[in-house]
């Protein structure tokens, strides 16, 4: 169903879907296994498309848009496969601009001159757990551990981490002093990092007095960016899988023509659909500062979960071709593998959500 | 959870609210069945004494005139006070066709006994050879001068037994291609001779629904609604917004409710596999708002959903099975009572619901039939 946009709204719905058509599975093909994975030059078109600052208040010279434009860009990144990792150059931007005095890296982030990402996960299951600590108040120090961040290309990281008054965020350089990054491939031609921190000098990051903590309210938002991108996916593989049913012909006829075909496709449509529906709907009723948990969590648990059942449902319609690497549907179900699992997978979503709702007794 | 009341609606809300808490007897409040006509029909006057039954007619036919907002509210706040399930066919149905399609006279005759529940209708559509082929149906209605003469079988009519007329789809061309350019739609008296009514007992213990035989009865000709003929059209045209209407959250809500007594009563709320489901399951209802609240949006703009209403039918009903499959196993080795389970949390009907939400996929075009309508006219998938 269509999402009822305003005509702002639907104008940079069109740029964001003209621009990315450059981008597409032939790209995202082509950048496989080759550091960084994504072409710096097209980060800063985006940065001059004025994207990469949507979220930032006007006290910082931002648009202050909110999560509707939000989703709106970073659906049709997941759609056309875009390896710039727009969704968390937004993200980050948005949280660094949150105080009086924001940190001076947020000028260039906000052009794409320079890449800032959420270096927050330290467990594979529970993404708020935290143990890296911070010393020393006037010039913090970072000791610690952070998994599964998306390093490509970064020149620094917001990192969470506990001070003397509790969780909170950090920007630390990637060349900085004890900082030491390990990357490793991930399926779809990118790199995870493990980013180790050693007494690294960092800059606190100060909280929007409005905001609940600056970390939990990053990863919300962390959730929400990552579920657009997840609904954008999951409509690539869709388009991709009605158009080869049209076409496609065994016994003599189109594939989609059969009727359990056709229901598995209506499947696909139906948790697409919904995923969108969610999406929008949270979108429309939070502030990018103030996301409600309960419904960043529940997002990310059905877009995680749906994107994974659509994108493997899209190979299994394809048939032998689509269990090939010449073929696009597989970048589809890669994509989904990477977002679907980081700041948390499906499972990892309910574990909060039930602590959230207080389901225990 | 996702549509904000305004200020008006807030306060029409609490009206509603405070009415219904006033108004509606403790003996009709959480029933997991329909009661039967002698309990259920008194507070459908009441209703209608208030105004209220008819929130969705113009103001002019005896409704409330009412904003699809205002209408949506009604629902939830009869859902959460626990009221009992209205017979829906002359309020829903029949109601807003004669709205649409009716002769004055055909107005003026059936509108005020169906706001003022003096008369209770039936819907005519399956046959035992048509059901999901519903466009195959051979009950047949011969013109004959100033009268039909109605010969045939009707078949799951809910509440026949107890229903005064019903509208129904009849073949009136036997030869017409496509078969379903040769129906009409008949208003029928069910106290006609040659009428016989046959109540049929469900998996859920009730007699919700019957099987009526046509022996030559004779049925006026001005009981035609529009043009002979033309009945698959106008039995199509208001689908939509039914769909829409049994595709409220509230009744997920209540589900969810239902299970958590449960669950905490028998005691594996503790268990962590069962906590995952229940969050899942929770999750999906919070889906389920949200595609509601986003078709409402939709309709409001003008902008129905059309055939996409089918997708909110299809999440809606499989969830409220998938809800009833943790019910009963919240409900662990009592799953299986058939009387509604004392617990210290409260008093908990498991296996009624349960039995019951298997129709939810079967009646108003099963999940299969809507899959076929999305595959073809929303997803364009070849024939």
């Amino acid at each position: 169903m269509d999402v009822h946009l305003t005509a702002e709204q639907i104008l940079l719905r069109d740029s964001a879907a003209k621009f990315i058509a450059a981008a597409g599975p032939k790209v995202a093909r082509a950048s496989r296994g080759r550091p960084p994975s994504f072409a710096p030059g097209r980060l800063r078109q985006v940065g001059e498309l004025g994207w990469l600052s949507m979220l930032v208040p006007s006290s910082a010279d931002g648009p202050a848009l909110g999560l509707t434009e939000l989703a709106l860009v970073l659906e049709q990144a997941g759609r056309g496969l875009v390896c710039e990792p727009i969704g968390l150059a937004i993200i980050a931007t948005a949280a660094l601009a949150q105080g009086h005095a924001p940190h001076p890296i947020l000028r260039r982030a906000m052009r794409g001159d320079a890449l800032v990402v959420p270096a927050l996960q330290e467990s594979a299951h529970d993404p708020l757990a935290l143990r890296t600590q911070a010393t020393g108040d006037r010039a913090p120090r970072l000791t610690g551990t952070k998994m599964s961040v998306c390093a490509d290309g970064a020149d620094g990281f917001l990192v969470s981490a506990r001070g003397v008054d509790g969780p909170a965020l950090y920007y630390v350089p990637r060349d900085g002093a004890g900082v030491s990054v390990a990357t490793t491939p991930t399926v779809d031609g990118r790199t995870l990092a493990t980013v180790e921190l050693k007494d690294a000098p960092a800059d606190l990051v100060p909280a929007r007095q409005s905001s609940r903590s600056a970390v939990e309210a990053l990863t919300d938002l962390a959730l929400i960016a990552l579920s657009a991108e997840l609904l954008g996916v999951m409509e690539g593989a869709q388009e991709l899988t009605l158009e080869y049913l049209r076409v496609r012909k065994q016994f003599g006829k189109p594939i989609g023509s059969f009727q359990a075909l056709q229901h598995k496709a209506v499947d696909i449509y139906i948790k697409t659909e919904t995923v969108r529906s969610l999406l929008y709907q949270v979108a429309a009723a939070n502030d990018p500062y103030r996301i409600d948990p309960e419904l960043a969590v529940a997002v990310k648990a059905k877009a995680s979960e749906d994107a994974l059942v659509v994108t493997q449902s899209c190979i299994q319609l394809h048939g032998a071709i689509g269990f090939t690497d010449e073929h696009d549907i597989g970048l589809y179900l890669k994509r989904a593998m990477l977002l679907s699992s980081l700041f948390g997978n499906a499972a990892a979503q309910r574990r909060r959500y039930i602590e959230l709702t207080e389901m225990k007794v | 959870m996702f549509r904000r009341d305004s200020p008006d609606e807030a306060a029409f809300r609490t009206e509603v609210r405070t009415w219904l808490e006033a108004n509606l007897t403790p003996a009709l409040r959480g029933r997991t069945n329909r009661p039967p006509p002698a309990e259920l029909m008194p507070w459908y006057r009441t209703l209608s004494r208030k105004g209220w039954i008819a929130p969705h007619w113009p103001k002019k036919h005896g409704g409330m005139g009412a904003t699809l907002n205002e209408q949506i509210i009604m629902t939830e706040e009869l859902a959460r006070v626990g009221a009992p399930q209205l017979p829906a066919q002359g309020l829903n149905h029949i109601g807003p066709i004669l709205i649409e399609f009716g002769t004055e006279a055909q107005k003026v005759k059936h509108l005020p006994p169906i706001t003022a529940g003096t008369v209770i209708w039936a819907q005519g559509y399956s046959e035992p050879g048509a059901g999901s082929d519903l466009a195959s149906l051979t009950t047949r209605a011969t013109l004959e001068g100033d009268h039909f003469v109605v010969q045939g079988q009707k078949i799951w009519t809910t509440w026949a037994h107890h229903s005064d007329w019903m509208f129904a789809l009849v073949r009136t061309d036997p030869l017409a291609q496509p078969r379903l350019a040769g129906i009409s739609f008949l208003l029928l008296d069910l106290h006609s001779p040659g009428t016989t009514i046959r109540p049929i007992r469900t998996i859920a213990g009730d007699d919700e629904f019957s099987e009526v035989f046509f022996d030559n009865v004779v049925v006026p000709k001005e009981n035609l609604v529009g043009k002979l003929n033309d009945g698959w059209r106008i039995a199509n045209t208001l689908l939509g917004h039914e769909r829409l209407g049994t595709s409220n959250p509230q009744y997920a809500l209540i589900a969810l409710d239902r299970i958590k007594t449960m669950a905490r009563a028998s005691g594996v709320m503790a268990d962590p596999a069962f906590q995952d489901r229940l969050a899942a399951a929770s999750i999906n209802v919070t889906a389920l708002s949200a595609l509601f609240s986003h078709a409402v949006e939709l309709t409001n703009l003008q902008r129905s959903p059309g055939p996409e209403a089918s997708m909110i039918k299809i999440f809606g009903s499989e969830l409220l099975q998938s809800l009833n499959d943790l019910l009963i196993e919240a409900a662990g080795s009592q799953a299986s009572l058939e009387k509604p389970i004392t617990t210290d949390f409260g008093t908990v009907d498991v296996s009624t619901p349960f039995l019951q939400v298997r129709r939810a996929t079967i009646y108003g075009g099963s999940s299969e039939i809507q899959r076929n309508i999305i595959a073809r006219r929303v997803l364009n998938l070849p024939q």
